[in-house]
């Protein structure tokens, strides 16, 4: 030591210190280098950087550590005396630096910690492999850290025992639960494989089922369109070239009806269909070299639900909710299982093949387009068919123009329009094969079929097609009534007429819901407000001058008036407060008068500055005013000590900036590049403590449960039982 | 160096001075050797090291899993580098090994063929060497902490057993039973020796603070309690009378001569005592740390002038002037607790075991090179090429 000169001593420490406090991931090359310069000096100066360094390296903070234990390699390497030094304490040092003493843990912050150590372990590593012949303390060490504390030199990760230790429990929980779900999935597979093959063999079927129907018969609409150039008189004929192969080869006659039957949605009317027909006929006969086909076979099919294929409709829409809910996403989830815990090929293959047919299935549905709308409804008109009928027509006669079924060449006569789309004339025009409902505007275009021959007959008003067209524009208004209920609805009795003159007048009316003021509209109500009292219930005796009867004003005219709120029209707020805010904009609220912010609303420019000089003028005395009556519980000496005895900012060193930031340089931190420890403190768990844990609370808590105690004791302290305690 | 070879050639010393010169100054120089190592075996911490005393050749191990090991220390390769082979292993798969940690091992006095372990296993096993079977076998009601044979006991083979039971048991390997309880103690026994000098006279140590010394031939009771403060009652409070600490005595180690008995305890005391009246020497070898709750085995050096002691001490071992109380070195090369060391009286040698699993040979530096000795010449050489450039500093040029 008295060879030291004490400048150079005091300088490297200072350097030490310095170097070691600067909290940055590397050194600082050139103060190192001094490090470096007064080391070589002597052998003292490198004691007494020993010694600093090891008082450095026991901090409690793994920034300073980390920077010494750079110094250190920095110095191992060079001086045979540190390396002396250093390796007489080894234990110690792989203590502070690789961790291992489980009861001294590295300080924090965590990740310079880890940091720490990576670094720690390779540098070792490194001497063991210089200096591990001529140090056997460091091999000892060496082989200490490998053997005893496990530490794997070749992982990057440098990971020690207790840490590889958490990662394979981790993993072992993992694997844990990945084998439970798998047997689950297992287990699950097992006894629904069958269900989900029921079902797919069902869906299956099903589609098929529909699918054959459809191709065979006529669902397949709009599969071909026919363009003819010659044959102008032959309108579109929407049929399948299925059907056009049958046709040709057929009865002649026998096609006409099936097109009669299948052209639902053709405008054409009987009356147009005398000519074609002849036309046809003809024209097919010379078919070789009148017709030109172009074939535009669309691809999707389009289903609809009919009666007949209801049932299966039914049941592949439920399958495919299964299929779509449940099935698929169970056969997911089952793969994706045994996808992530690896399992034999058996299963994954089994479960792969469910969930290729299920969406093969699902796949086949949706080419098959089936149209549930159309279900839907009738589902939800099914049971109100009847009841509808029911509330239109109840006060209708029974018998008098009714009838449930008319004949097809009677429905003329009846004023009826041709409704080839109701399954009965259908169902007698071609009982062997079923009919499609189409959910055409039928109505409004049999009206249109209908006009020339009915016009007449609608100007009297007494005839049952004047009602019929009454009640079909109102159909029409609501077309999704527009089905075969409507049409046997349709007739009605002549009886009931009154409609046109009531339909004008209800125009102009306004709409009320009805009250007891309508009820009682026009008349003289005598009893209206009257009470009648018995007071006594006597048999024979009766109080004398007891009045029978009091007259309510406010009842009687209750009965007869209506209170009818008007609220007036409603206007958007277009103006918005404009007042500046803080952050520079503008107040974007559209209060109507008063802005719960800035006061009421008042004209404003663009920059929020008042129109008005004279709102500007009281503007300017509110905030002075405002300014000078700062409230008192604000008094910066009180709000300075409520913040440094609560350690939050409550806005006063805002207010009172130059006061309060006097006070903060004397509170400067000693090392401002190291990473705060404490302010790590600051988390969820910490900020509820302070809160559940400070000592007002708590006194509050004690008391009010003294208070419970105590009030317990005096309630029962006269039984022995609960005196006691 | 020469002027003792001189002396001694001149027949002018005494022929041992020489040699406890010579020993002093290894003992003094001890240190850890690259040319030195011992096998590692034991997978945990080491308990127990007993080098045996014909040959000085073979040293038993006793590991907290149980193991037992036995070295060969000689060194018969000519070579400077030797590492201690083990020759044998009590392990774990051997259908005798002892189920817990074993505590102490010793080999029998008179003949290698035979050692005794005991084991916090309830048991203390007499071994045959050869055939590594026990060839005895003791149960006792707690675990056992320590087991002595005497050194020099030529009437008797008895063998101390301290258990956690207070009661110490004599066991005799002639009968192959307990012959013997001796009664006092009030607290577990950590640590049991017979006096190399009298084969009937024994010292116990045990949680109460006391350390008895007992005559074996006199069944009524010990012979007296050592007494750290010699008798002085106004120094000790009403409890602390005739106790030789103020913790737990897990050390006891008697000098090669048996004239003196060292006692260690934790208080952190380390105590040496006139084994013939008990009287507390009151050398002052200052703080010796120590948290052992077992036994602790500690050992003299043996033909040195002034003796020392190795204890040790936390991570290191401690070497102590025996008399003058004086710290000489700390042998810091562990990097765990070191639970026991063993001296060999022959070659100087300290083998130290603790819980990092190491066990740790100290080897006395051989001399300078560059002193002219003849009897060092034959050593020198592999010394010479032994300079080792990582010895060196490496200053670069850049710091000027």
């Amino acid at each position: 030591m008295s060879k030291m000169d004490q400048t150079m001593r005091d300088k490297l420490s200072q350097l030490v210190e310095e170097l070691t406090t600067s909290g940055e991931p590397q050194l600082n090359q050139d103060k190192m280098k001094e490090v470096k310069k007064l080391c070589k000096v002597s052998t003292d100066y490198v004691d007494h950087f020993y010694h600093l360094i090891m008082t450095q390296l026991n901090q409690e903070h793994a920034e300073i550590r980390l920077s010494a234990f750079q110094m250190v390699s920095e110095i191992f390497s060079r001086s045979h005396h540190f390396r002396d030094l250093l390796i007489t304490n080894f234990q110690e040092f792989l203590e502070l630096t690789v961790e291992t003493d489980t009861e001294q843990p590295l300080p924090p912050p965590k990740e310079v910690a880890r940091k720490l150590r990576t670094l720690a372990i390779q540098t070792v590593q490194s001497w063991h492999a210089t200096y591990g012949e001529a140090y056997k303390k460091l091999s000892l060490g060496y082989h200490f850290l490998k053997q005893i504390k496990k530490v794997d030199f070749h992982d990057v990760e440098a990971r020690t025992l207790a840490e590889r230790k958490r990662q394979e429990e981790k993993q072992k929980r993992l694997e844990r639960i990945y084998k439970e779900k798998l047997e689950k999935a297992k287990q699950e597979m097992e006894e629904m494989t069958t269900e989900i093959e029921e079902t797919l063999t069902e869906i299956n079927n099903c589609i098929k089922l529909l699918a054959t129907d459809d191709l065979n018969l006529f669902n397949e609409e709009a599969a071909v369109s026919k363009t003819s150039a010659a044959a102008e008189n032959i309108p579109d004929q929407p049929c399948c070239s299925k059907d056009l192969s049958n046709e040709q080869n057929g009865e002649m006659t026998e096609k006409k009806k099936d097109e009669g039957q299948t052209d639902k949605c053709s405008d054409e009317s009987d009356t147009e269909e005398v000519p074609d027909e002849d036309a046809f006929l003809r024209s097919t006969g010379l078919m070789s070299y009148k017709y030109q086909l172009e074939l535009n076979v669309s691809t999707d099919l389009k289903l609809r639900e009919t009666e007949e294929n209801e049932a299966l409709v039914n049941t592949v829409r439920d399958l495919h909710r299964l299929i779509t809910t449940r099935h698929l996403p169970l056969v997911q989830s089952w793969i994706q299982v045994f996808t992530k815990v690896g399992v034999e090929e058996e299963l994954m293959r089994t479960a792969t093949e469910l969930k290729k047919s299920l969406e093969h299935a699902l796949r086949k549905h949706d080419f098959l387009h089936i149209d549930y709308k159309n279900r839907e409804r009738r589902v939800m008109r099914a049971p109100e068919d009847e009841e509808d009928d029911d509330d239109d027509f109840v006060d209708v006669p029974e018998k008098e123009g009714y009838e449930p079924h008319i004949p097809e060449h009677l429905r003329t006569e009846y004023g009826l329009d041709e409704t080839p789309s109701t399954s009965t004339s259908g169902a007698k025009a071609k009982p062997s094969k079923p009919v499609v409902k189409h959910p055409v505007p039928r109505v409004s275009s049999s009206l249109s079929l209908l006009k020339r021959k009915m016009h007449d007959e609608e100007q009297d008003p007494t005839c049952a097609a004047a009602t019929l067209r009454v009640l079909k524009q109102r159909l029409c208004s609501t077309p999704s009534t527009s089905l075969s209920g409507s049409s046997t609805g349709v007739t009605v009795s002549s009886s009931d007429q009154a409609g046109i003159s009531k339909d004008e007048a209800s125009v102009k009316a306004p709409v009320i819901p009805f009250g007891v003021d309508l009820y009682y509209w026009g008349e003289e109500q005598l009893t209206a407000g009257k009470i009648i009292k018995n007071a006594s219930q006597h048999q024979f005796w009766v109080p004398h001058e007891v009045e029978e009867e009091v007259v309510n004003e406010e009842l009687s005219a209750e009965m007869k008036s209506r209170y009818i709120t008007f609220a007036g029209e409603f206007k958007p707020v277009e103006h918005k407060c404009k007042a500046p805010m803080p952050n520079g904009s503008l107040c974007e609220r559209q209060d109507r008068v008063k802005c719960p912010f800035h006061g009421p609303i008042i004209p404003r420019d663009e920059l929020g500055r008042p129109v008005n000089p004279e709102d500007a003028l009281r503007l300017e005395k509110e905030k002075r005013k405002r300014e000078e009556d700062q409230p008192d519980w604000r008094d910066p000496e009180l709000m300075r000590e409520i913040e440094a005895a609560t350690g939050e900012d409550l806005g006063s060193s805002k207010l009172y900036g130059k006061g309060k930031n006097a006070n903060k340089g004397k509170s400067k931190k000693k090392y401002p590049n190291l990473t705060d420890l404490k302010q790590n403190a600051s988390t969820s768990r910490s900020r509820l403590e302070k809160k559940v844990f400070n000592k007002s609370s708590m006194r509050r808590v004690t008391e009010v449960m003294n208070k419970m105690d105590k009030r317990k004791h005096e309630k029962f302290s006269n039984q022995f039982n609960y005196a006691l305690n | 160096m020469l002027s003792f070879l001189y002396a001694r050639q001149s027949g002018v010393d005494d022929p041992v001075r020489l040699r406890r010169a010579e020993s002093t100054r290894r003992v003094l120089s001890l240190e850890l050797n690259h040319n030195r190592d011992v096998d590692r075996i034991h997978g945990n911490g080491i308990n127990t090291l007993d080098i045996e005393v014909i040959d000085g050749r073979y040293m038993l191990s006793g590991g907290s899993d149980g193991v037992i090991v036995i070295y060969d220390l000689e060194n018969n390769s000519k070579k400077p580098q030797y590492t201690c082979k083990a020759i044998c292993t009590v392990g774990r798969s051997s259908r005798h090994v002892h189920k817990f940690s074993v505590e102490t091992v010793q080999w029998y006095p008179h003949d290698t063929g035979m050692f005794v372990s005991s084991s916090f296993d309830k048991t203390m096993k007499v071994w045959d060497t050869e055939t590594l079977k026990p060839a005895e076998e003791f149960q006792f009601d707690g675990n056992v902490y320590c087991h002595h044979m005497s050194p020099v006991a030529r009437k008797h083979s008895l063998v101390a057993v301290g258990t956690k039971d207070p009661k110490v048991q004599l066991c005799d390997l002639k009968s192959g039973s307990r012959i013997h309880i001796l009664q006092g103690h009030r607290g577990e026994i950590l640590s049991v020796r017979w006096s190399p000098r009298y084969d009937h006279i024994l010292a116990t140590a045990s949680t109460d603070s006391r350390v008895r010394i007992w005559d074996v031939r006199r069944a009524s009771g010990s012979l007296f309690t050592l007494d750290q403060h010699n008798g002085d009652k106004s120094k000790a409070s009403s409890e602390a009378v005739n106790t030789a600490h103020n913790g737990r005595v897990n050390g006891l180690c008697f000098t090669a001569d048996g004239l003196h008995l060292l006692t260690t305890g934790t208080d952190d005391r380390m105590r040496l005592w006139n084994s013939a009246t008990g009287e507390n020497t009151l050398v002052n070898y200052g703080k010796v740390v120590n948290e052992s709750r077992k036994g602790l085995k500690f050992t003299v050096s043996r033909g040195c002038s002034p003796e020392f002691v190795f204890v040790p001490c936390g991570s290191a071992v401690a070497v102590y002037g025996l008399h003058s109380g004086e710290l000489i070195t700390m042998l810091r090369g562990h990097y765990n607790n070191v639970d026991c060391c063993e001296f060999h009286p022959d070659y100087q040698e300290l083998y130290s075991g603790g819980k990092d699993c190491n066990i740790l040979a100290w080897v006395p530096v051989l001399r300078q090179p560059d002193i002219e000795d003849d009897e060092t010449n034959s050593k020198r050489g592999g010394t010479q090429a032994a300079i080792n450039p990582a010895f060196e500093d490496a200053w670069s040029s850049d710091e000027d």
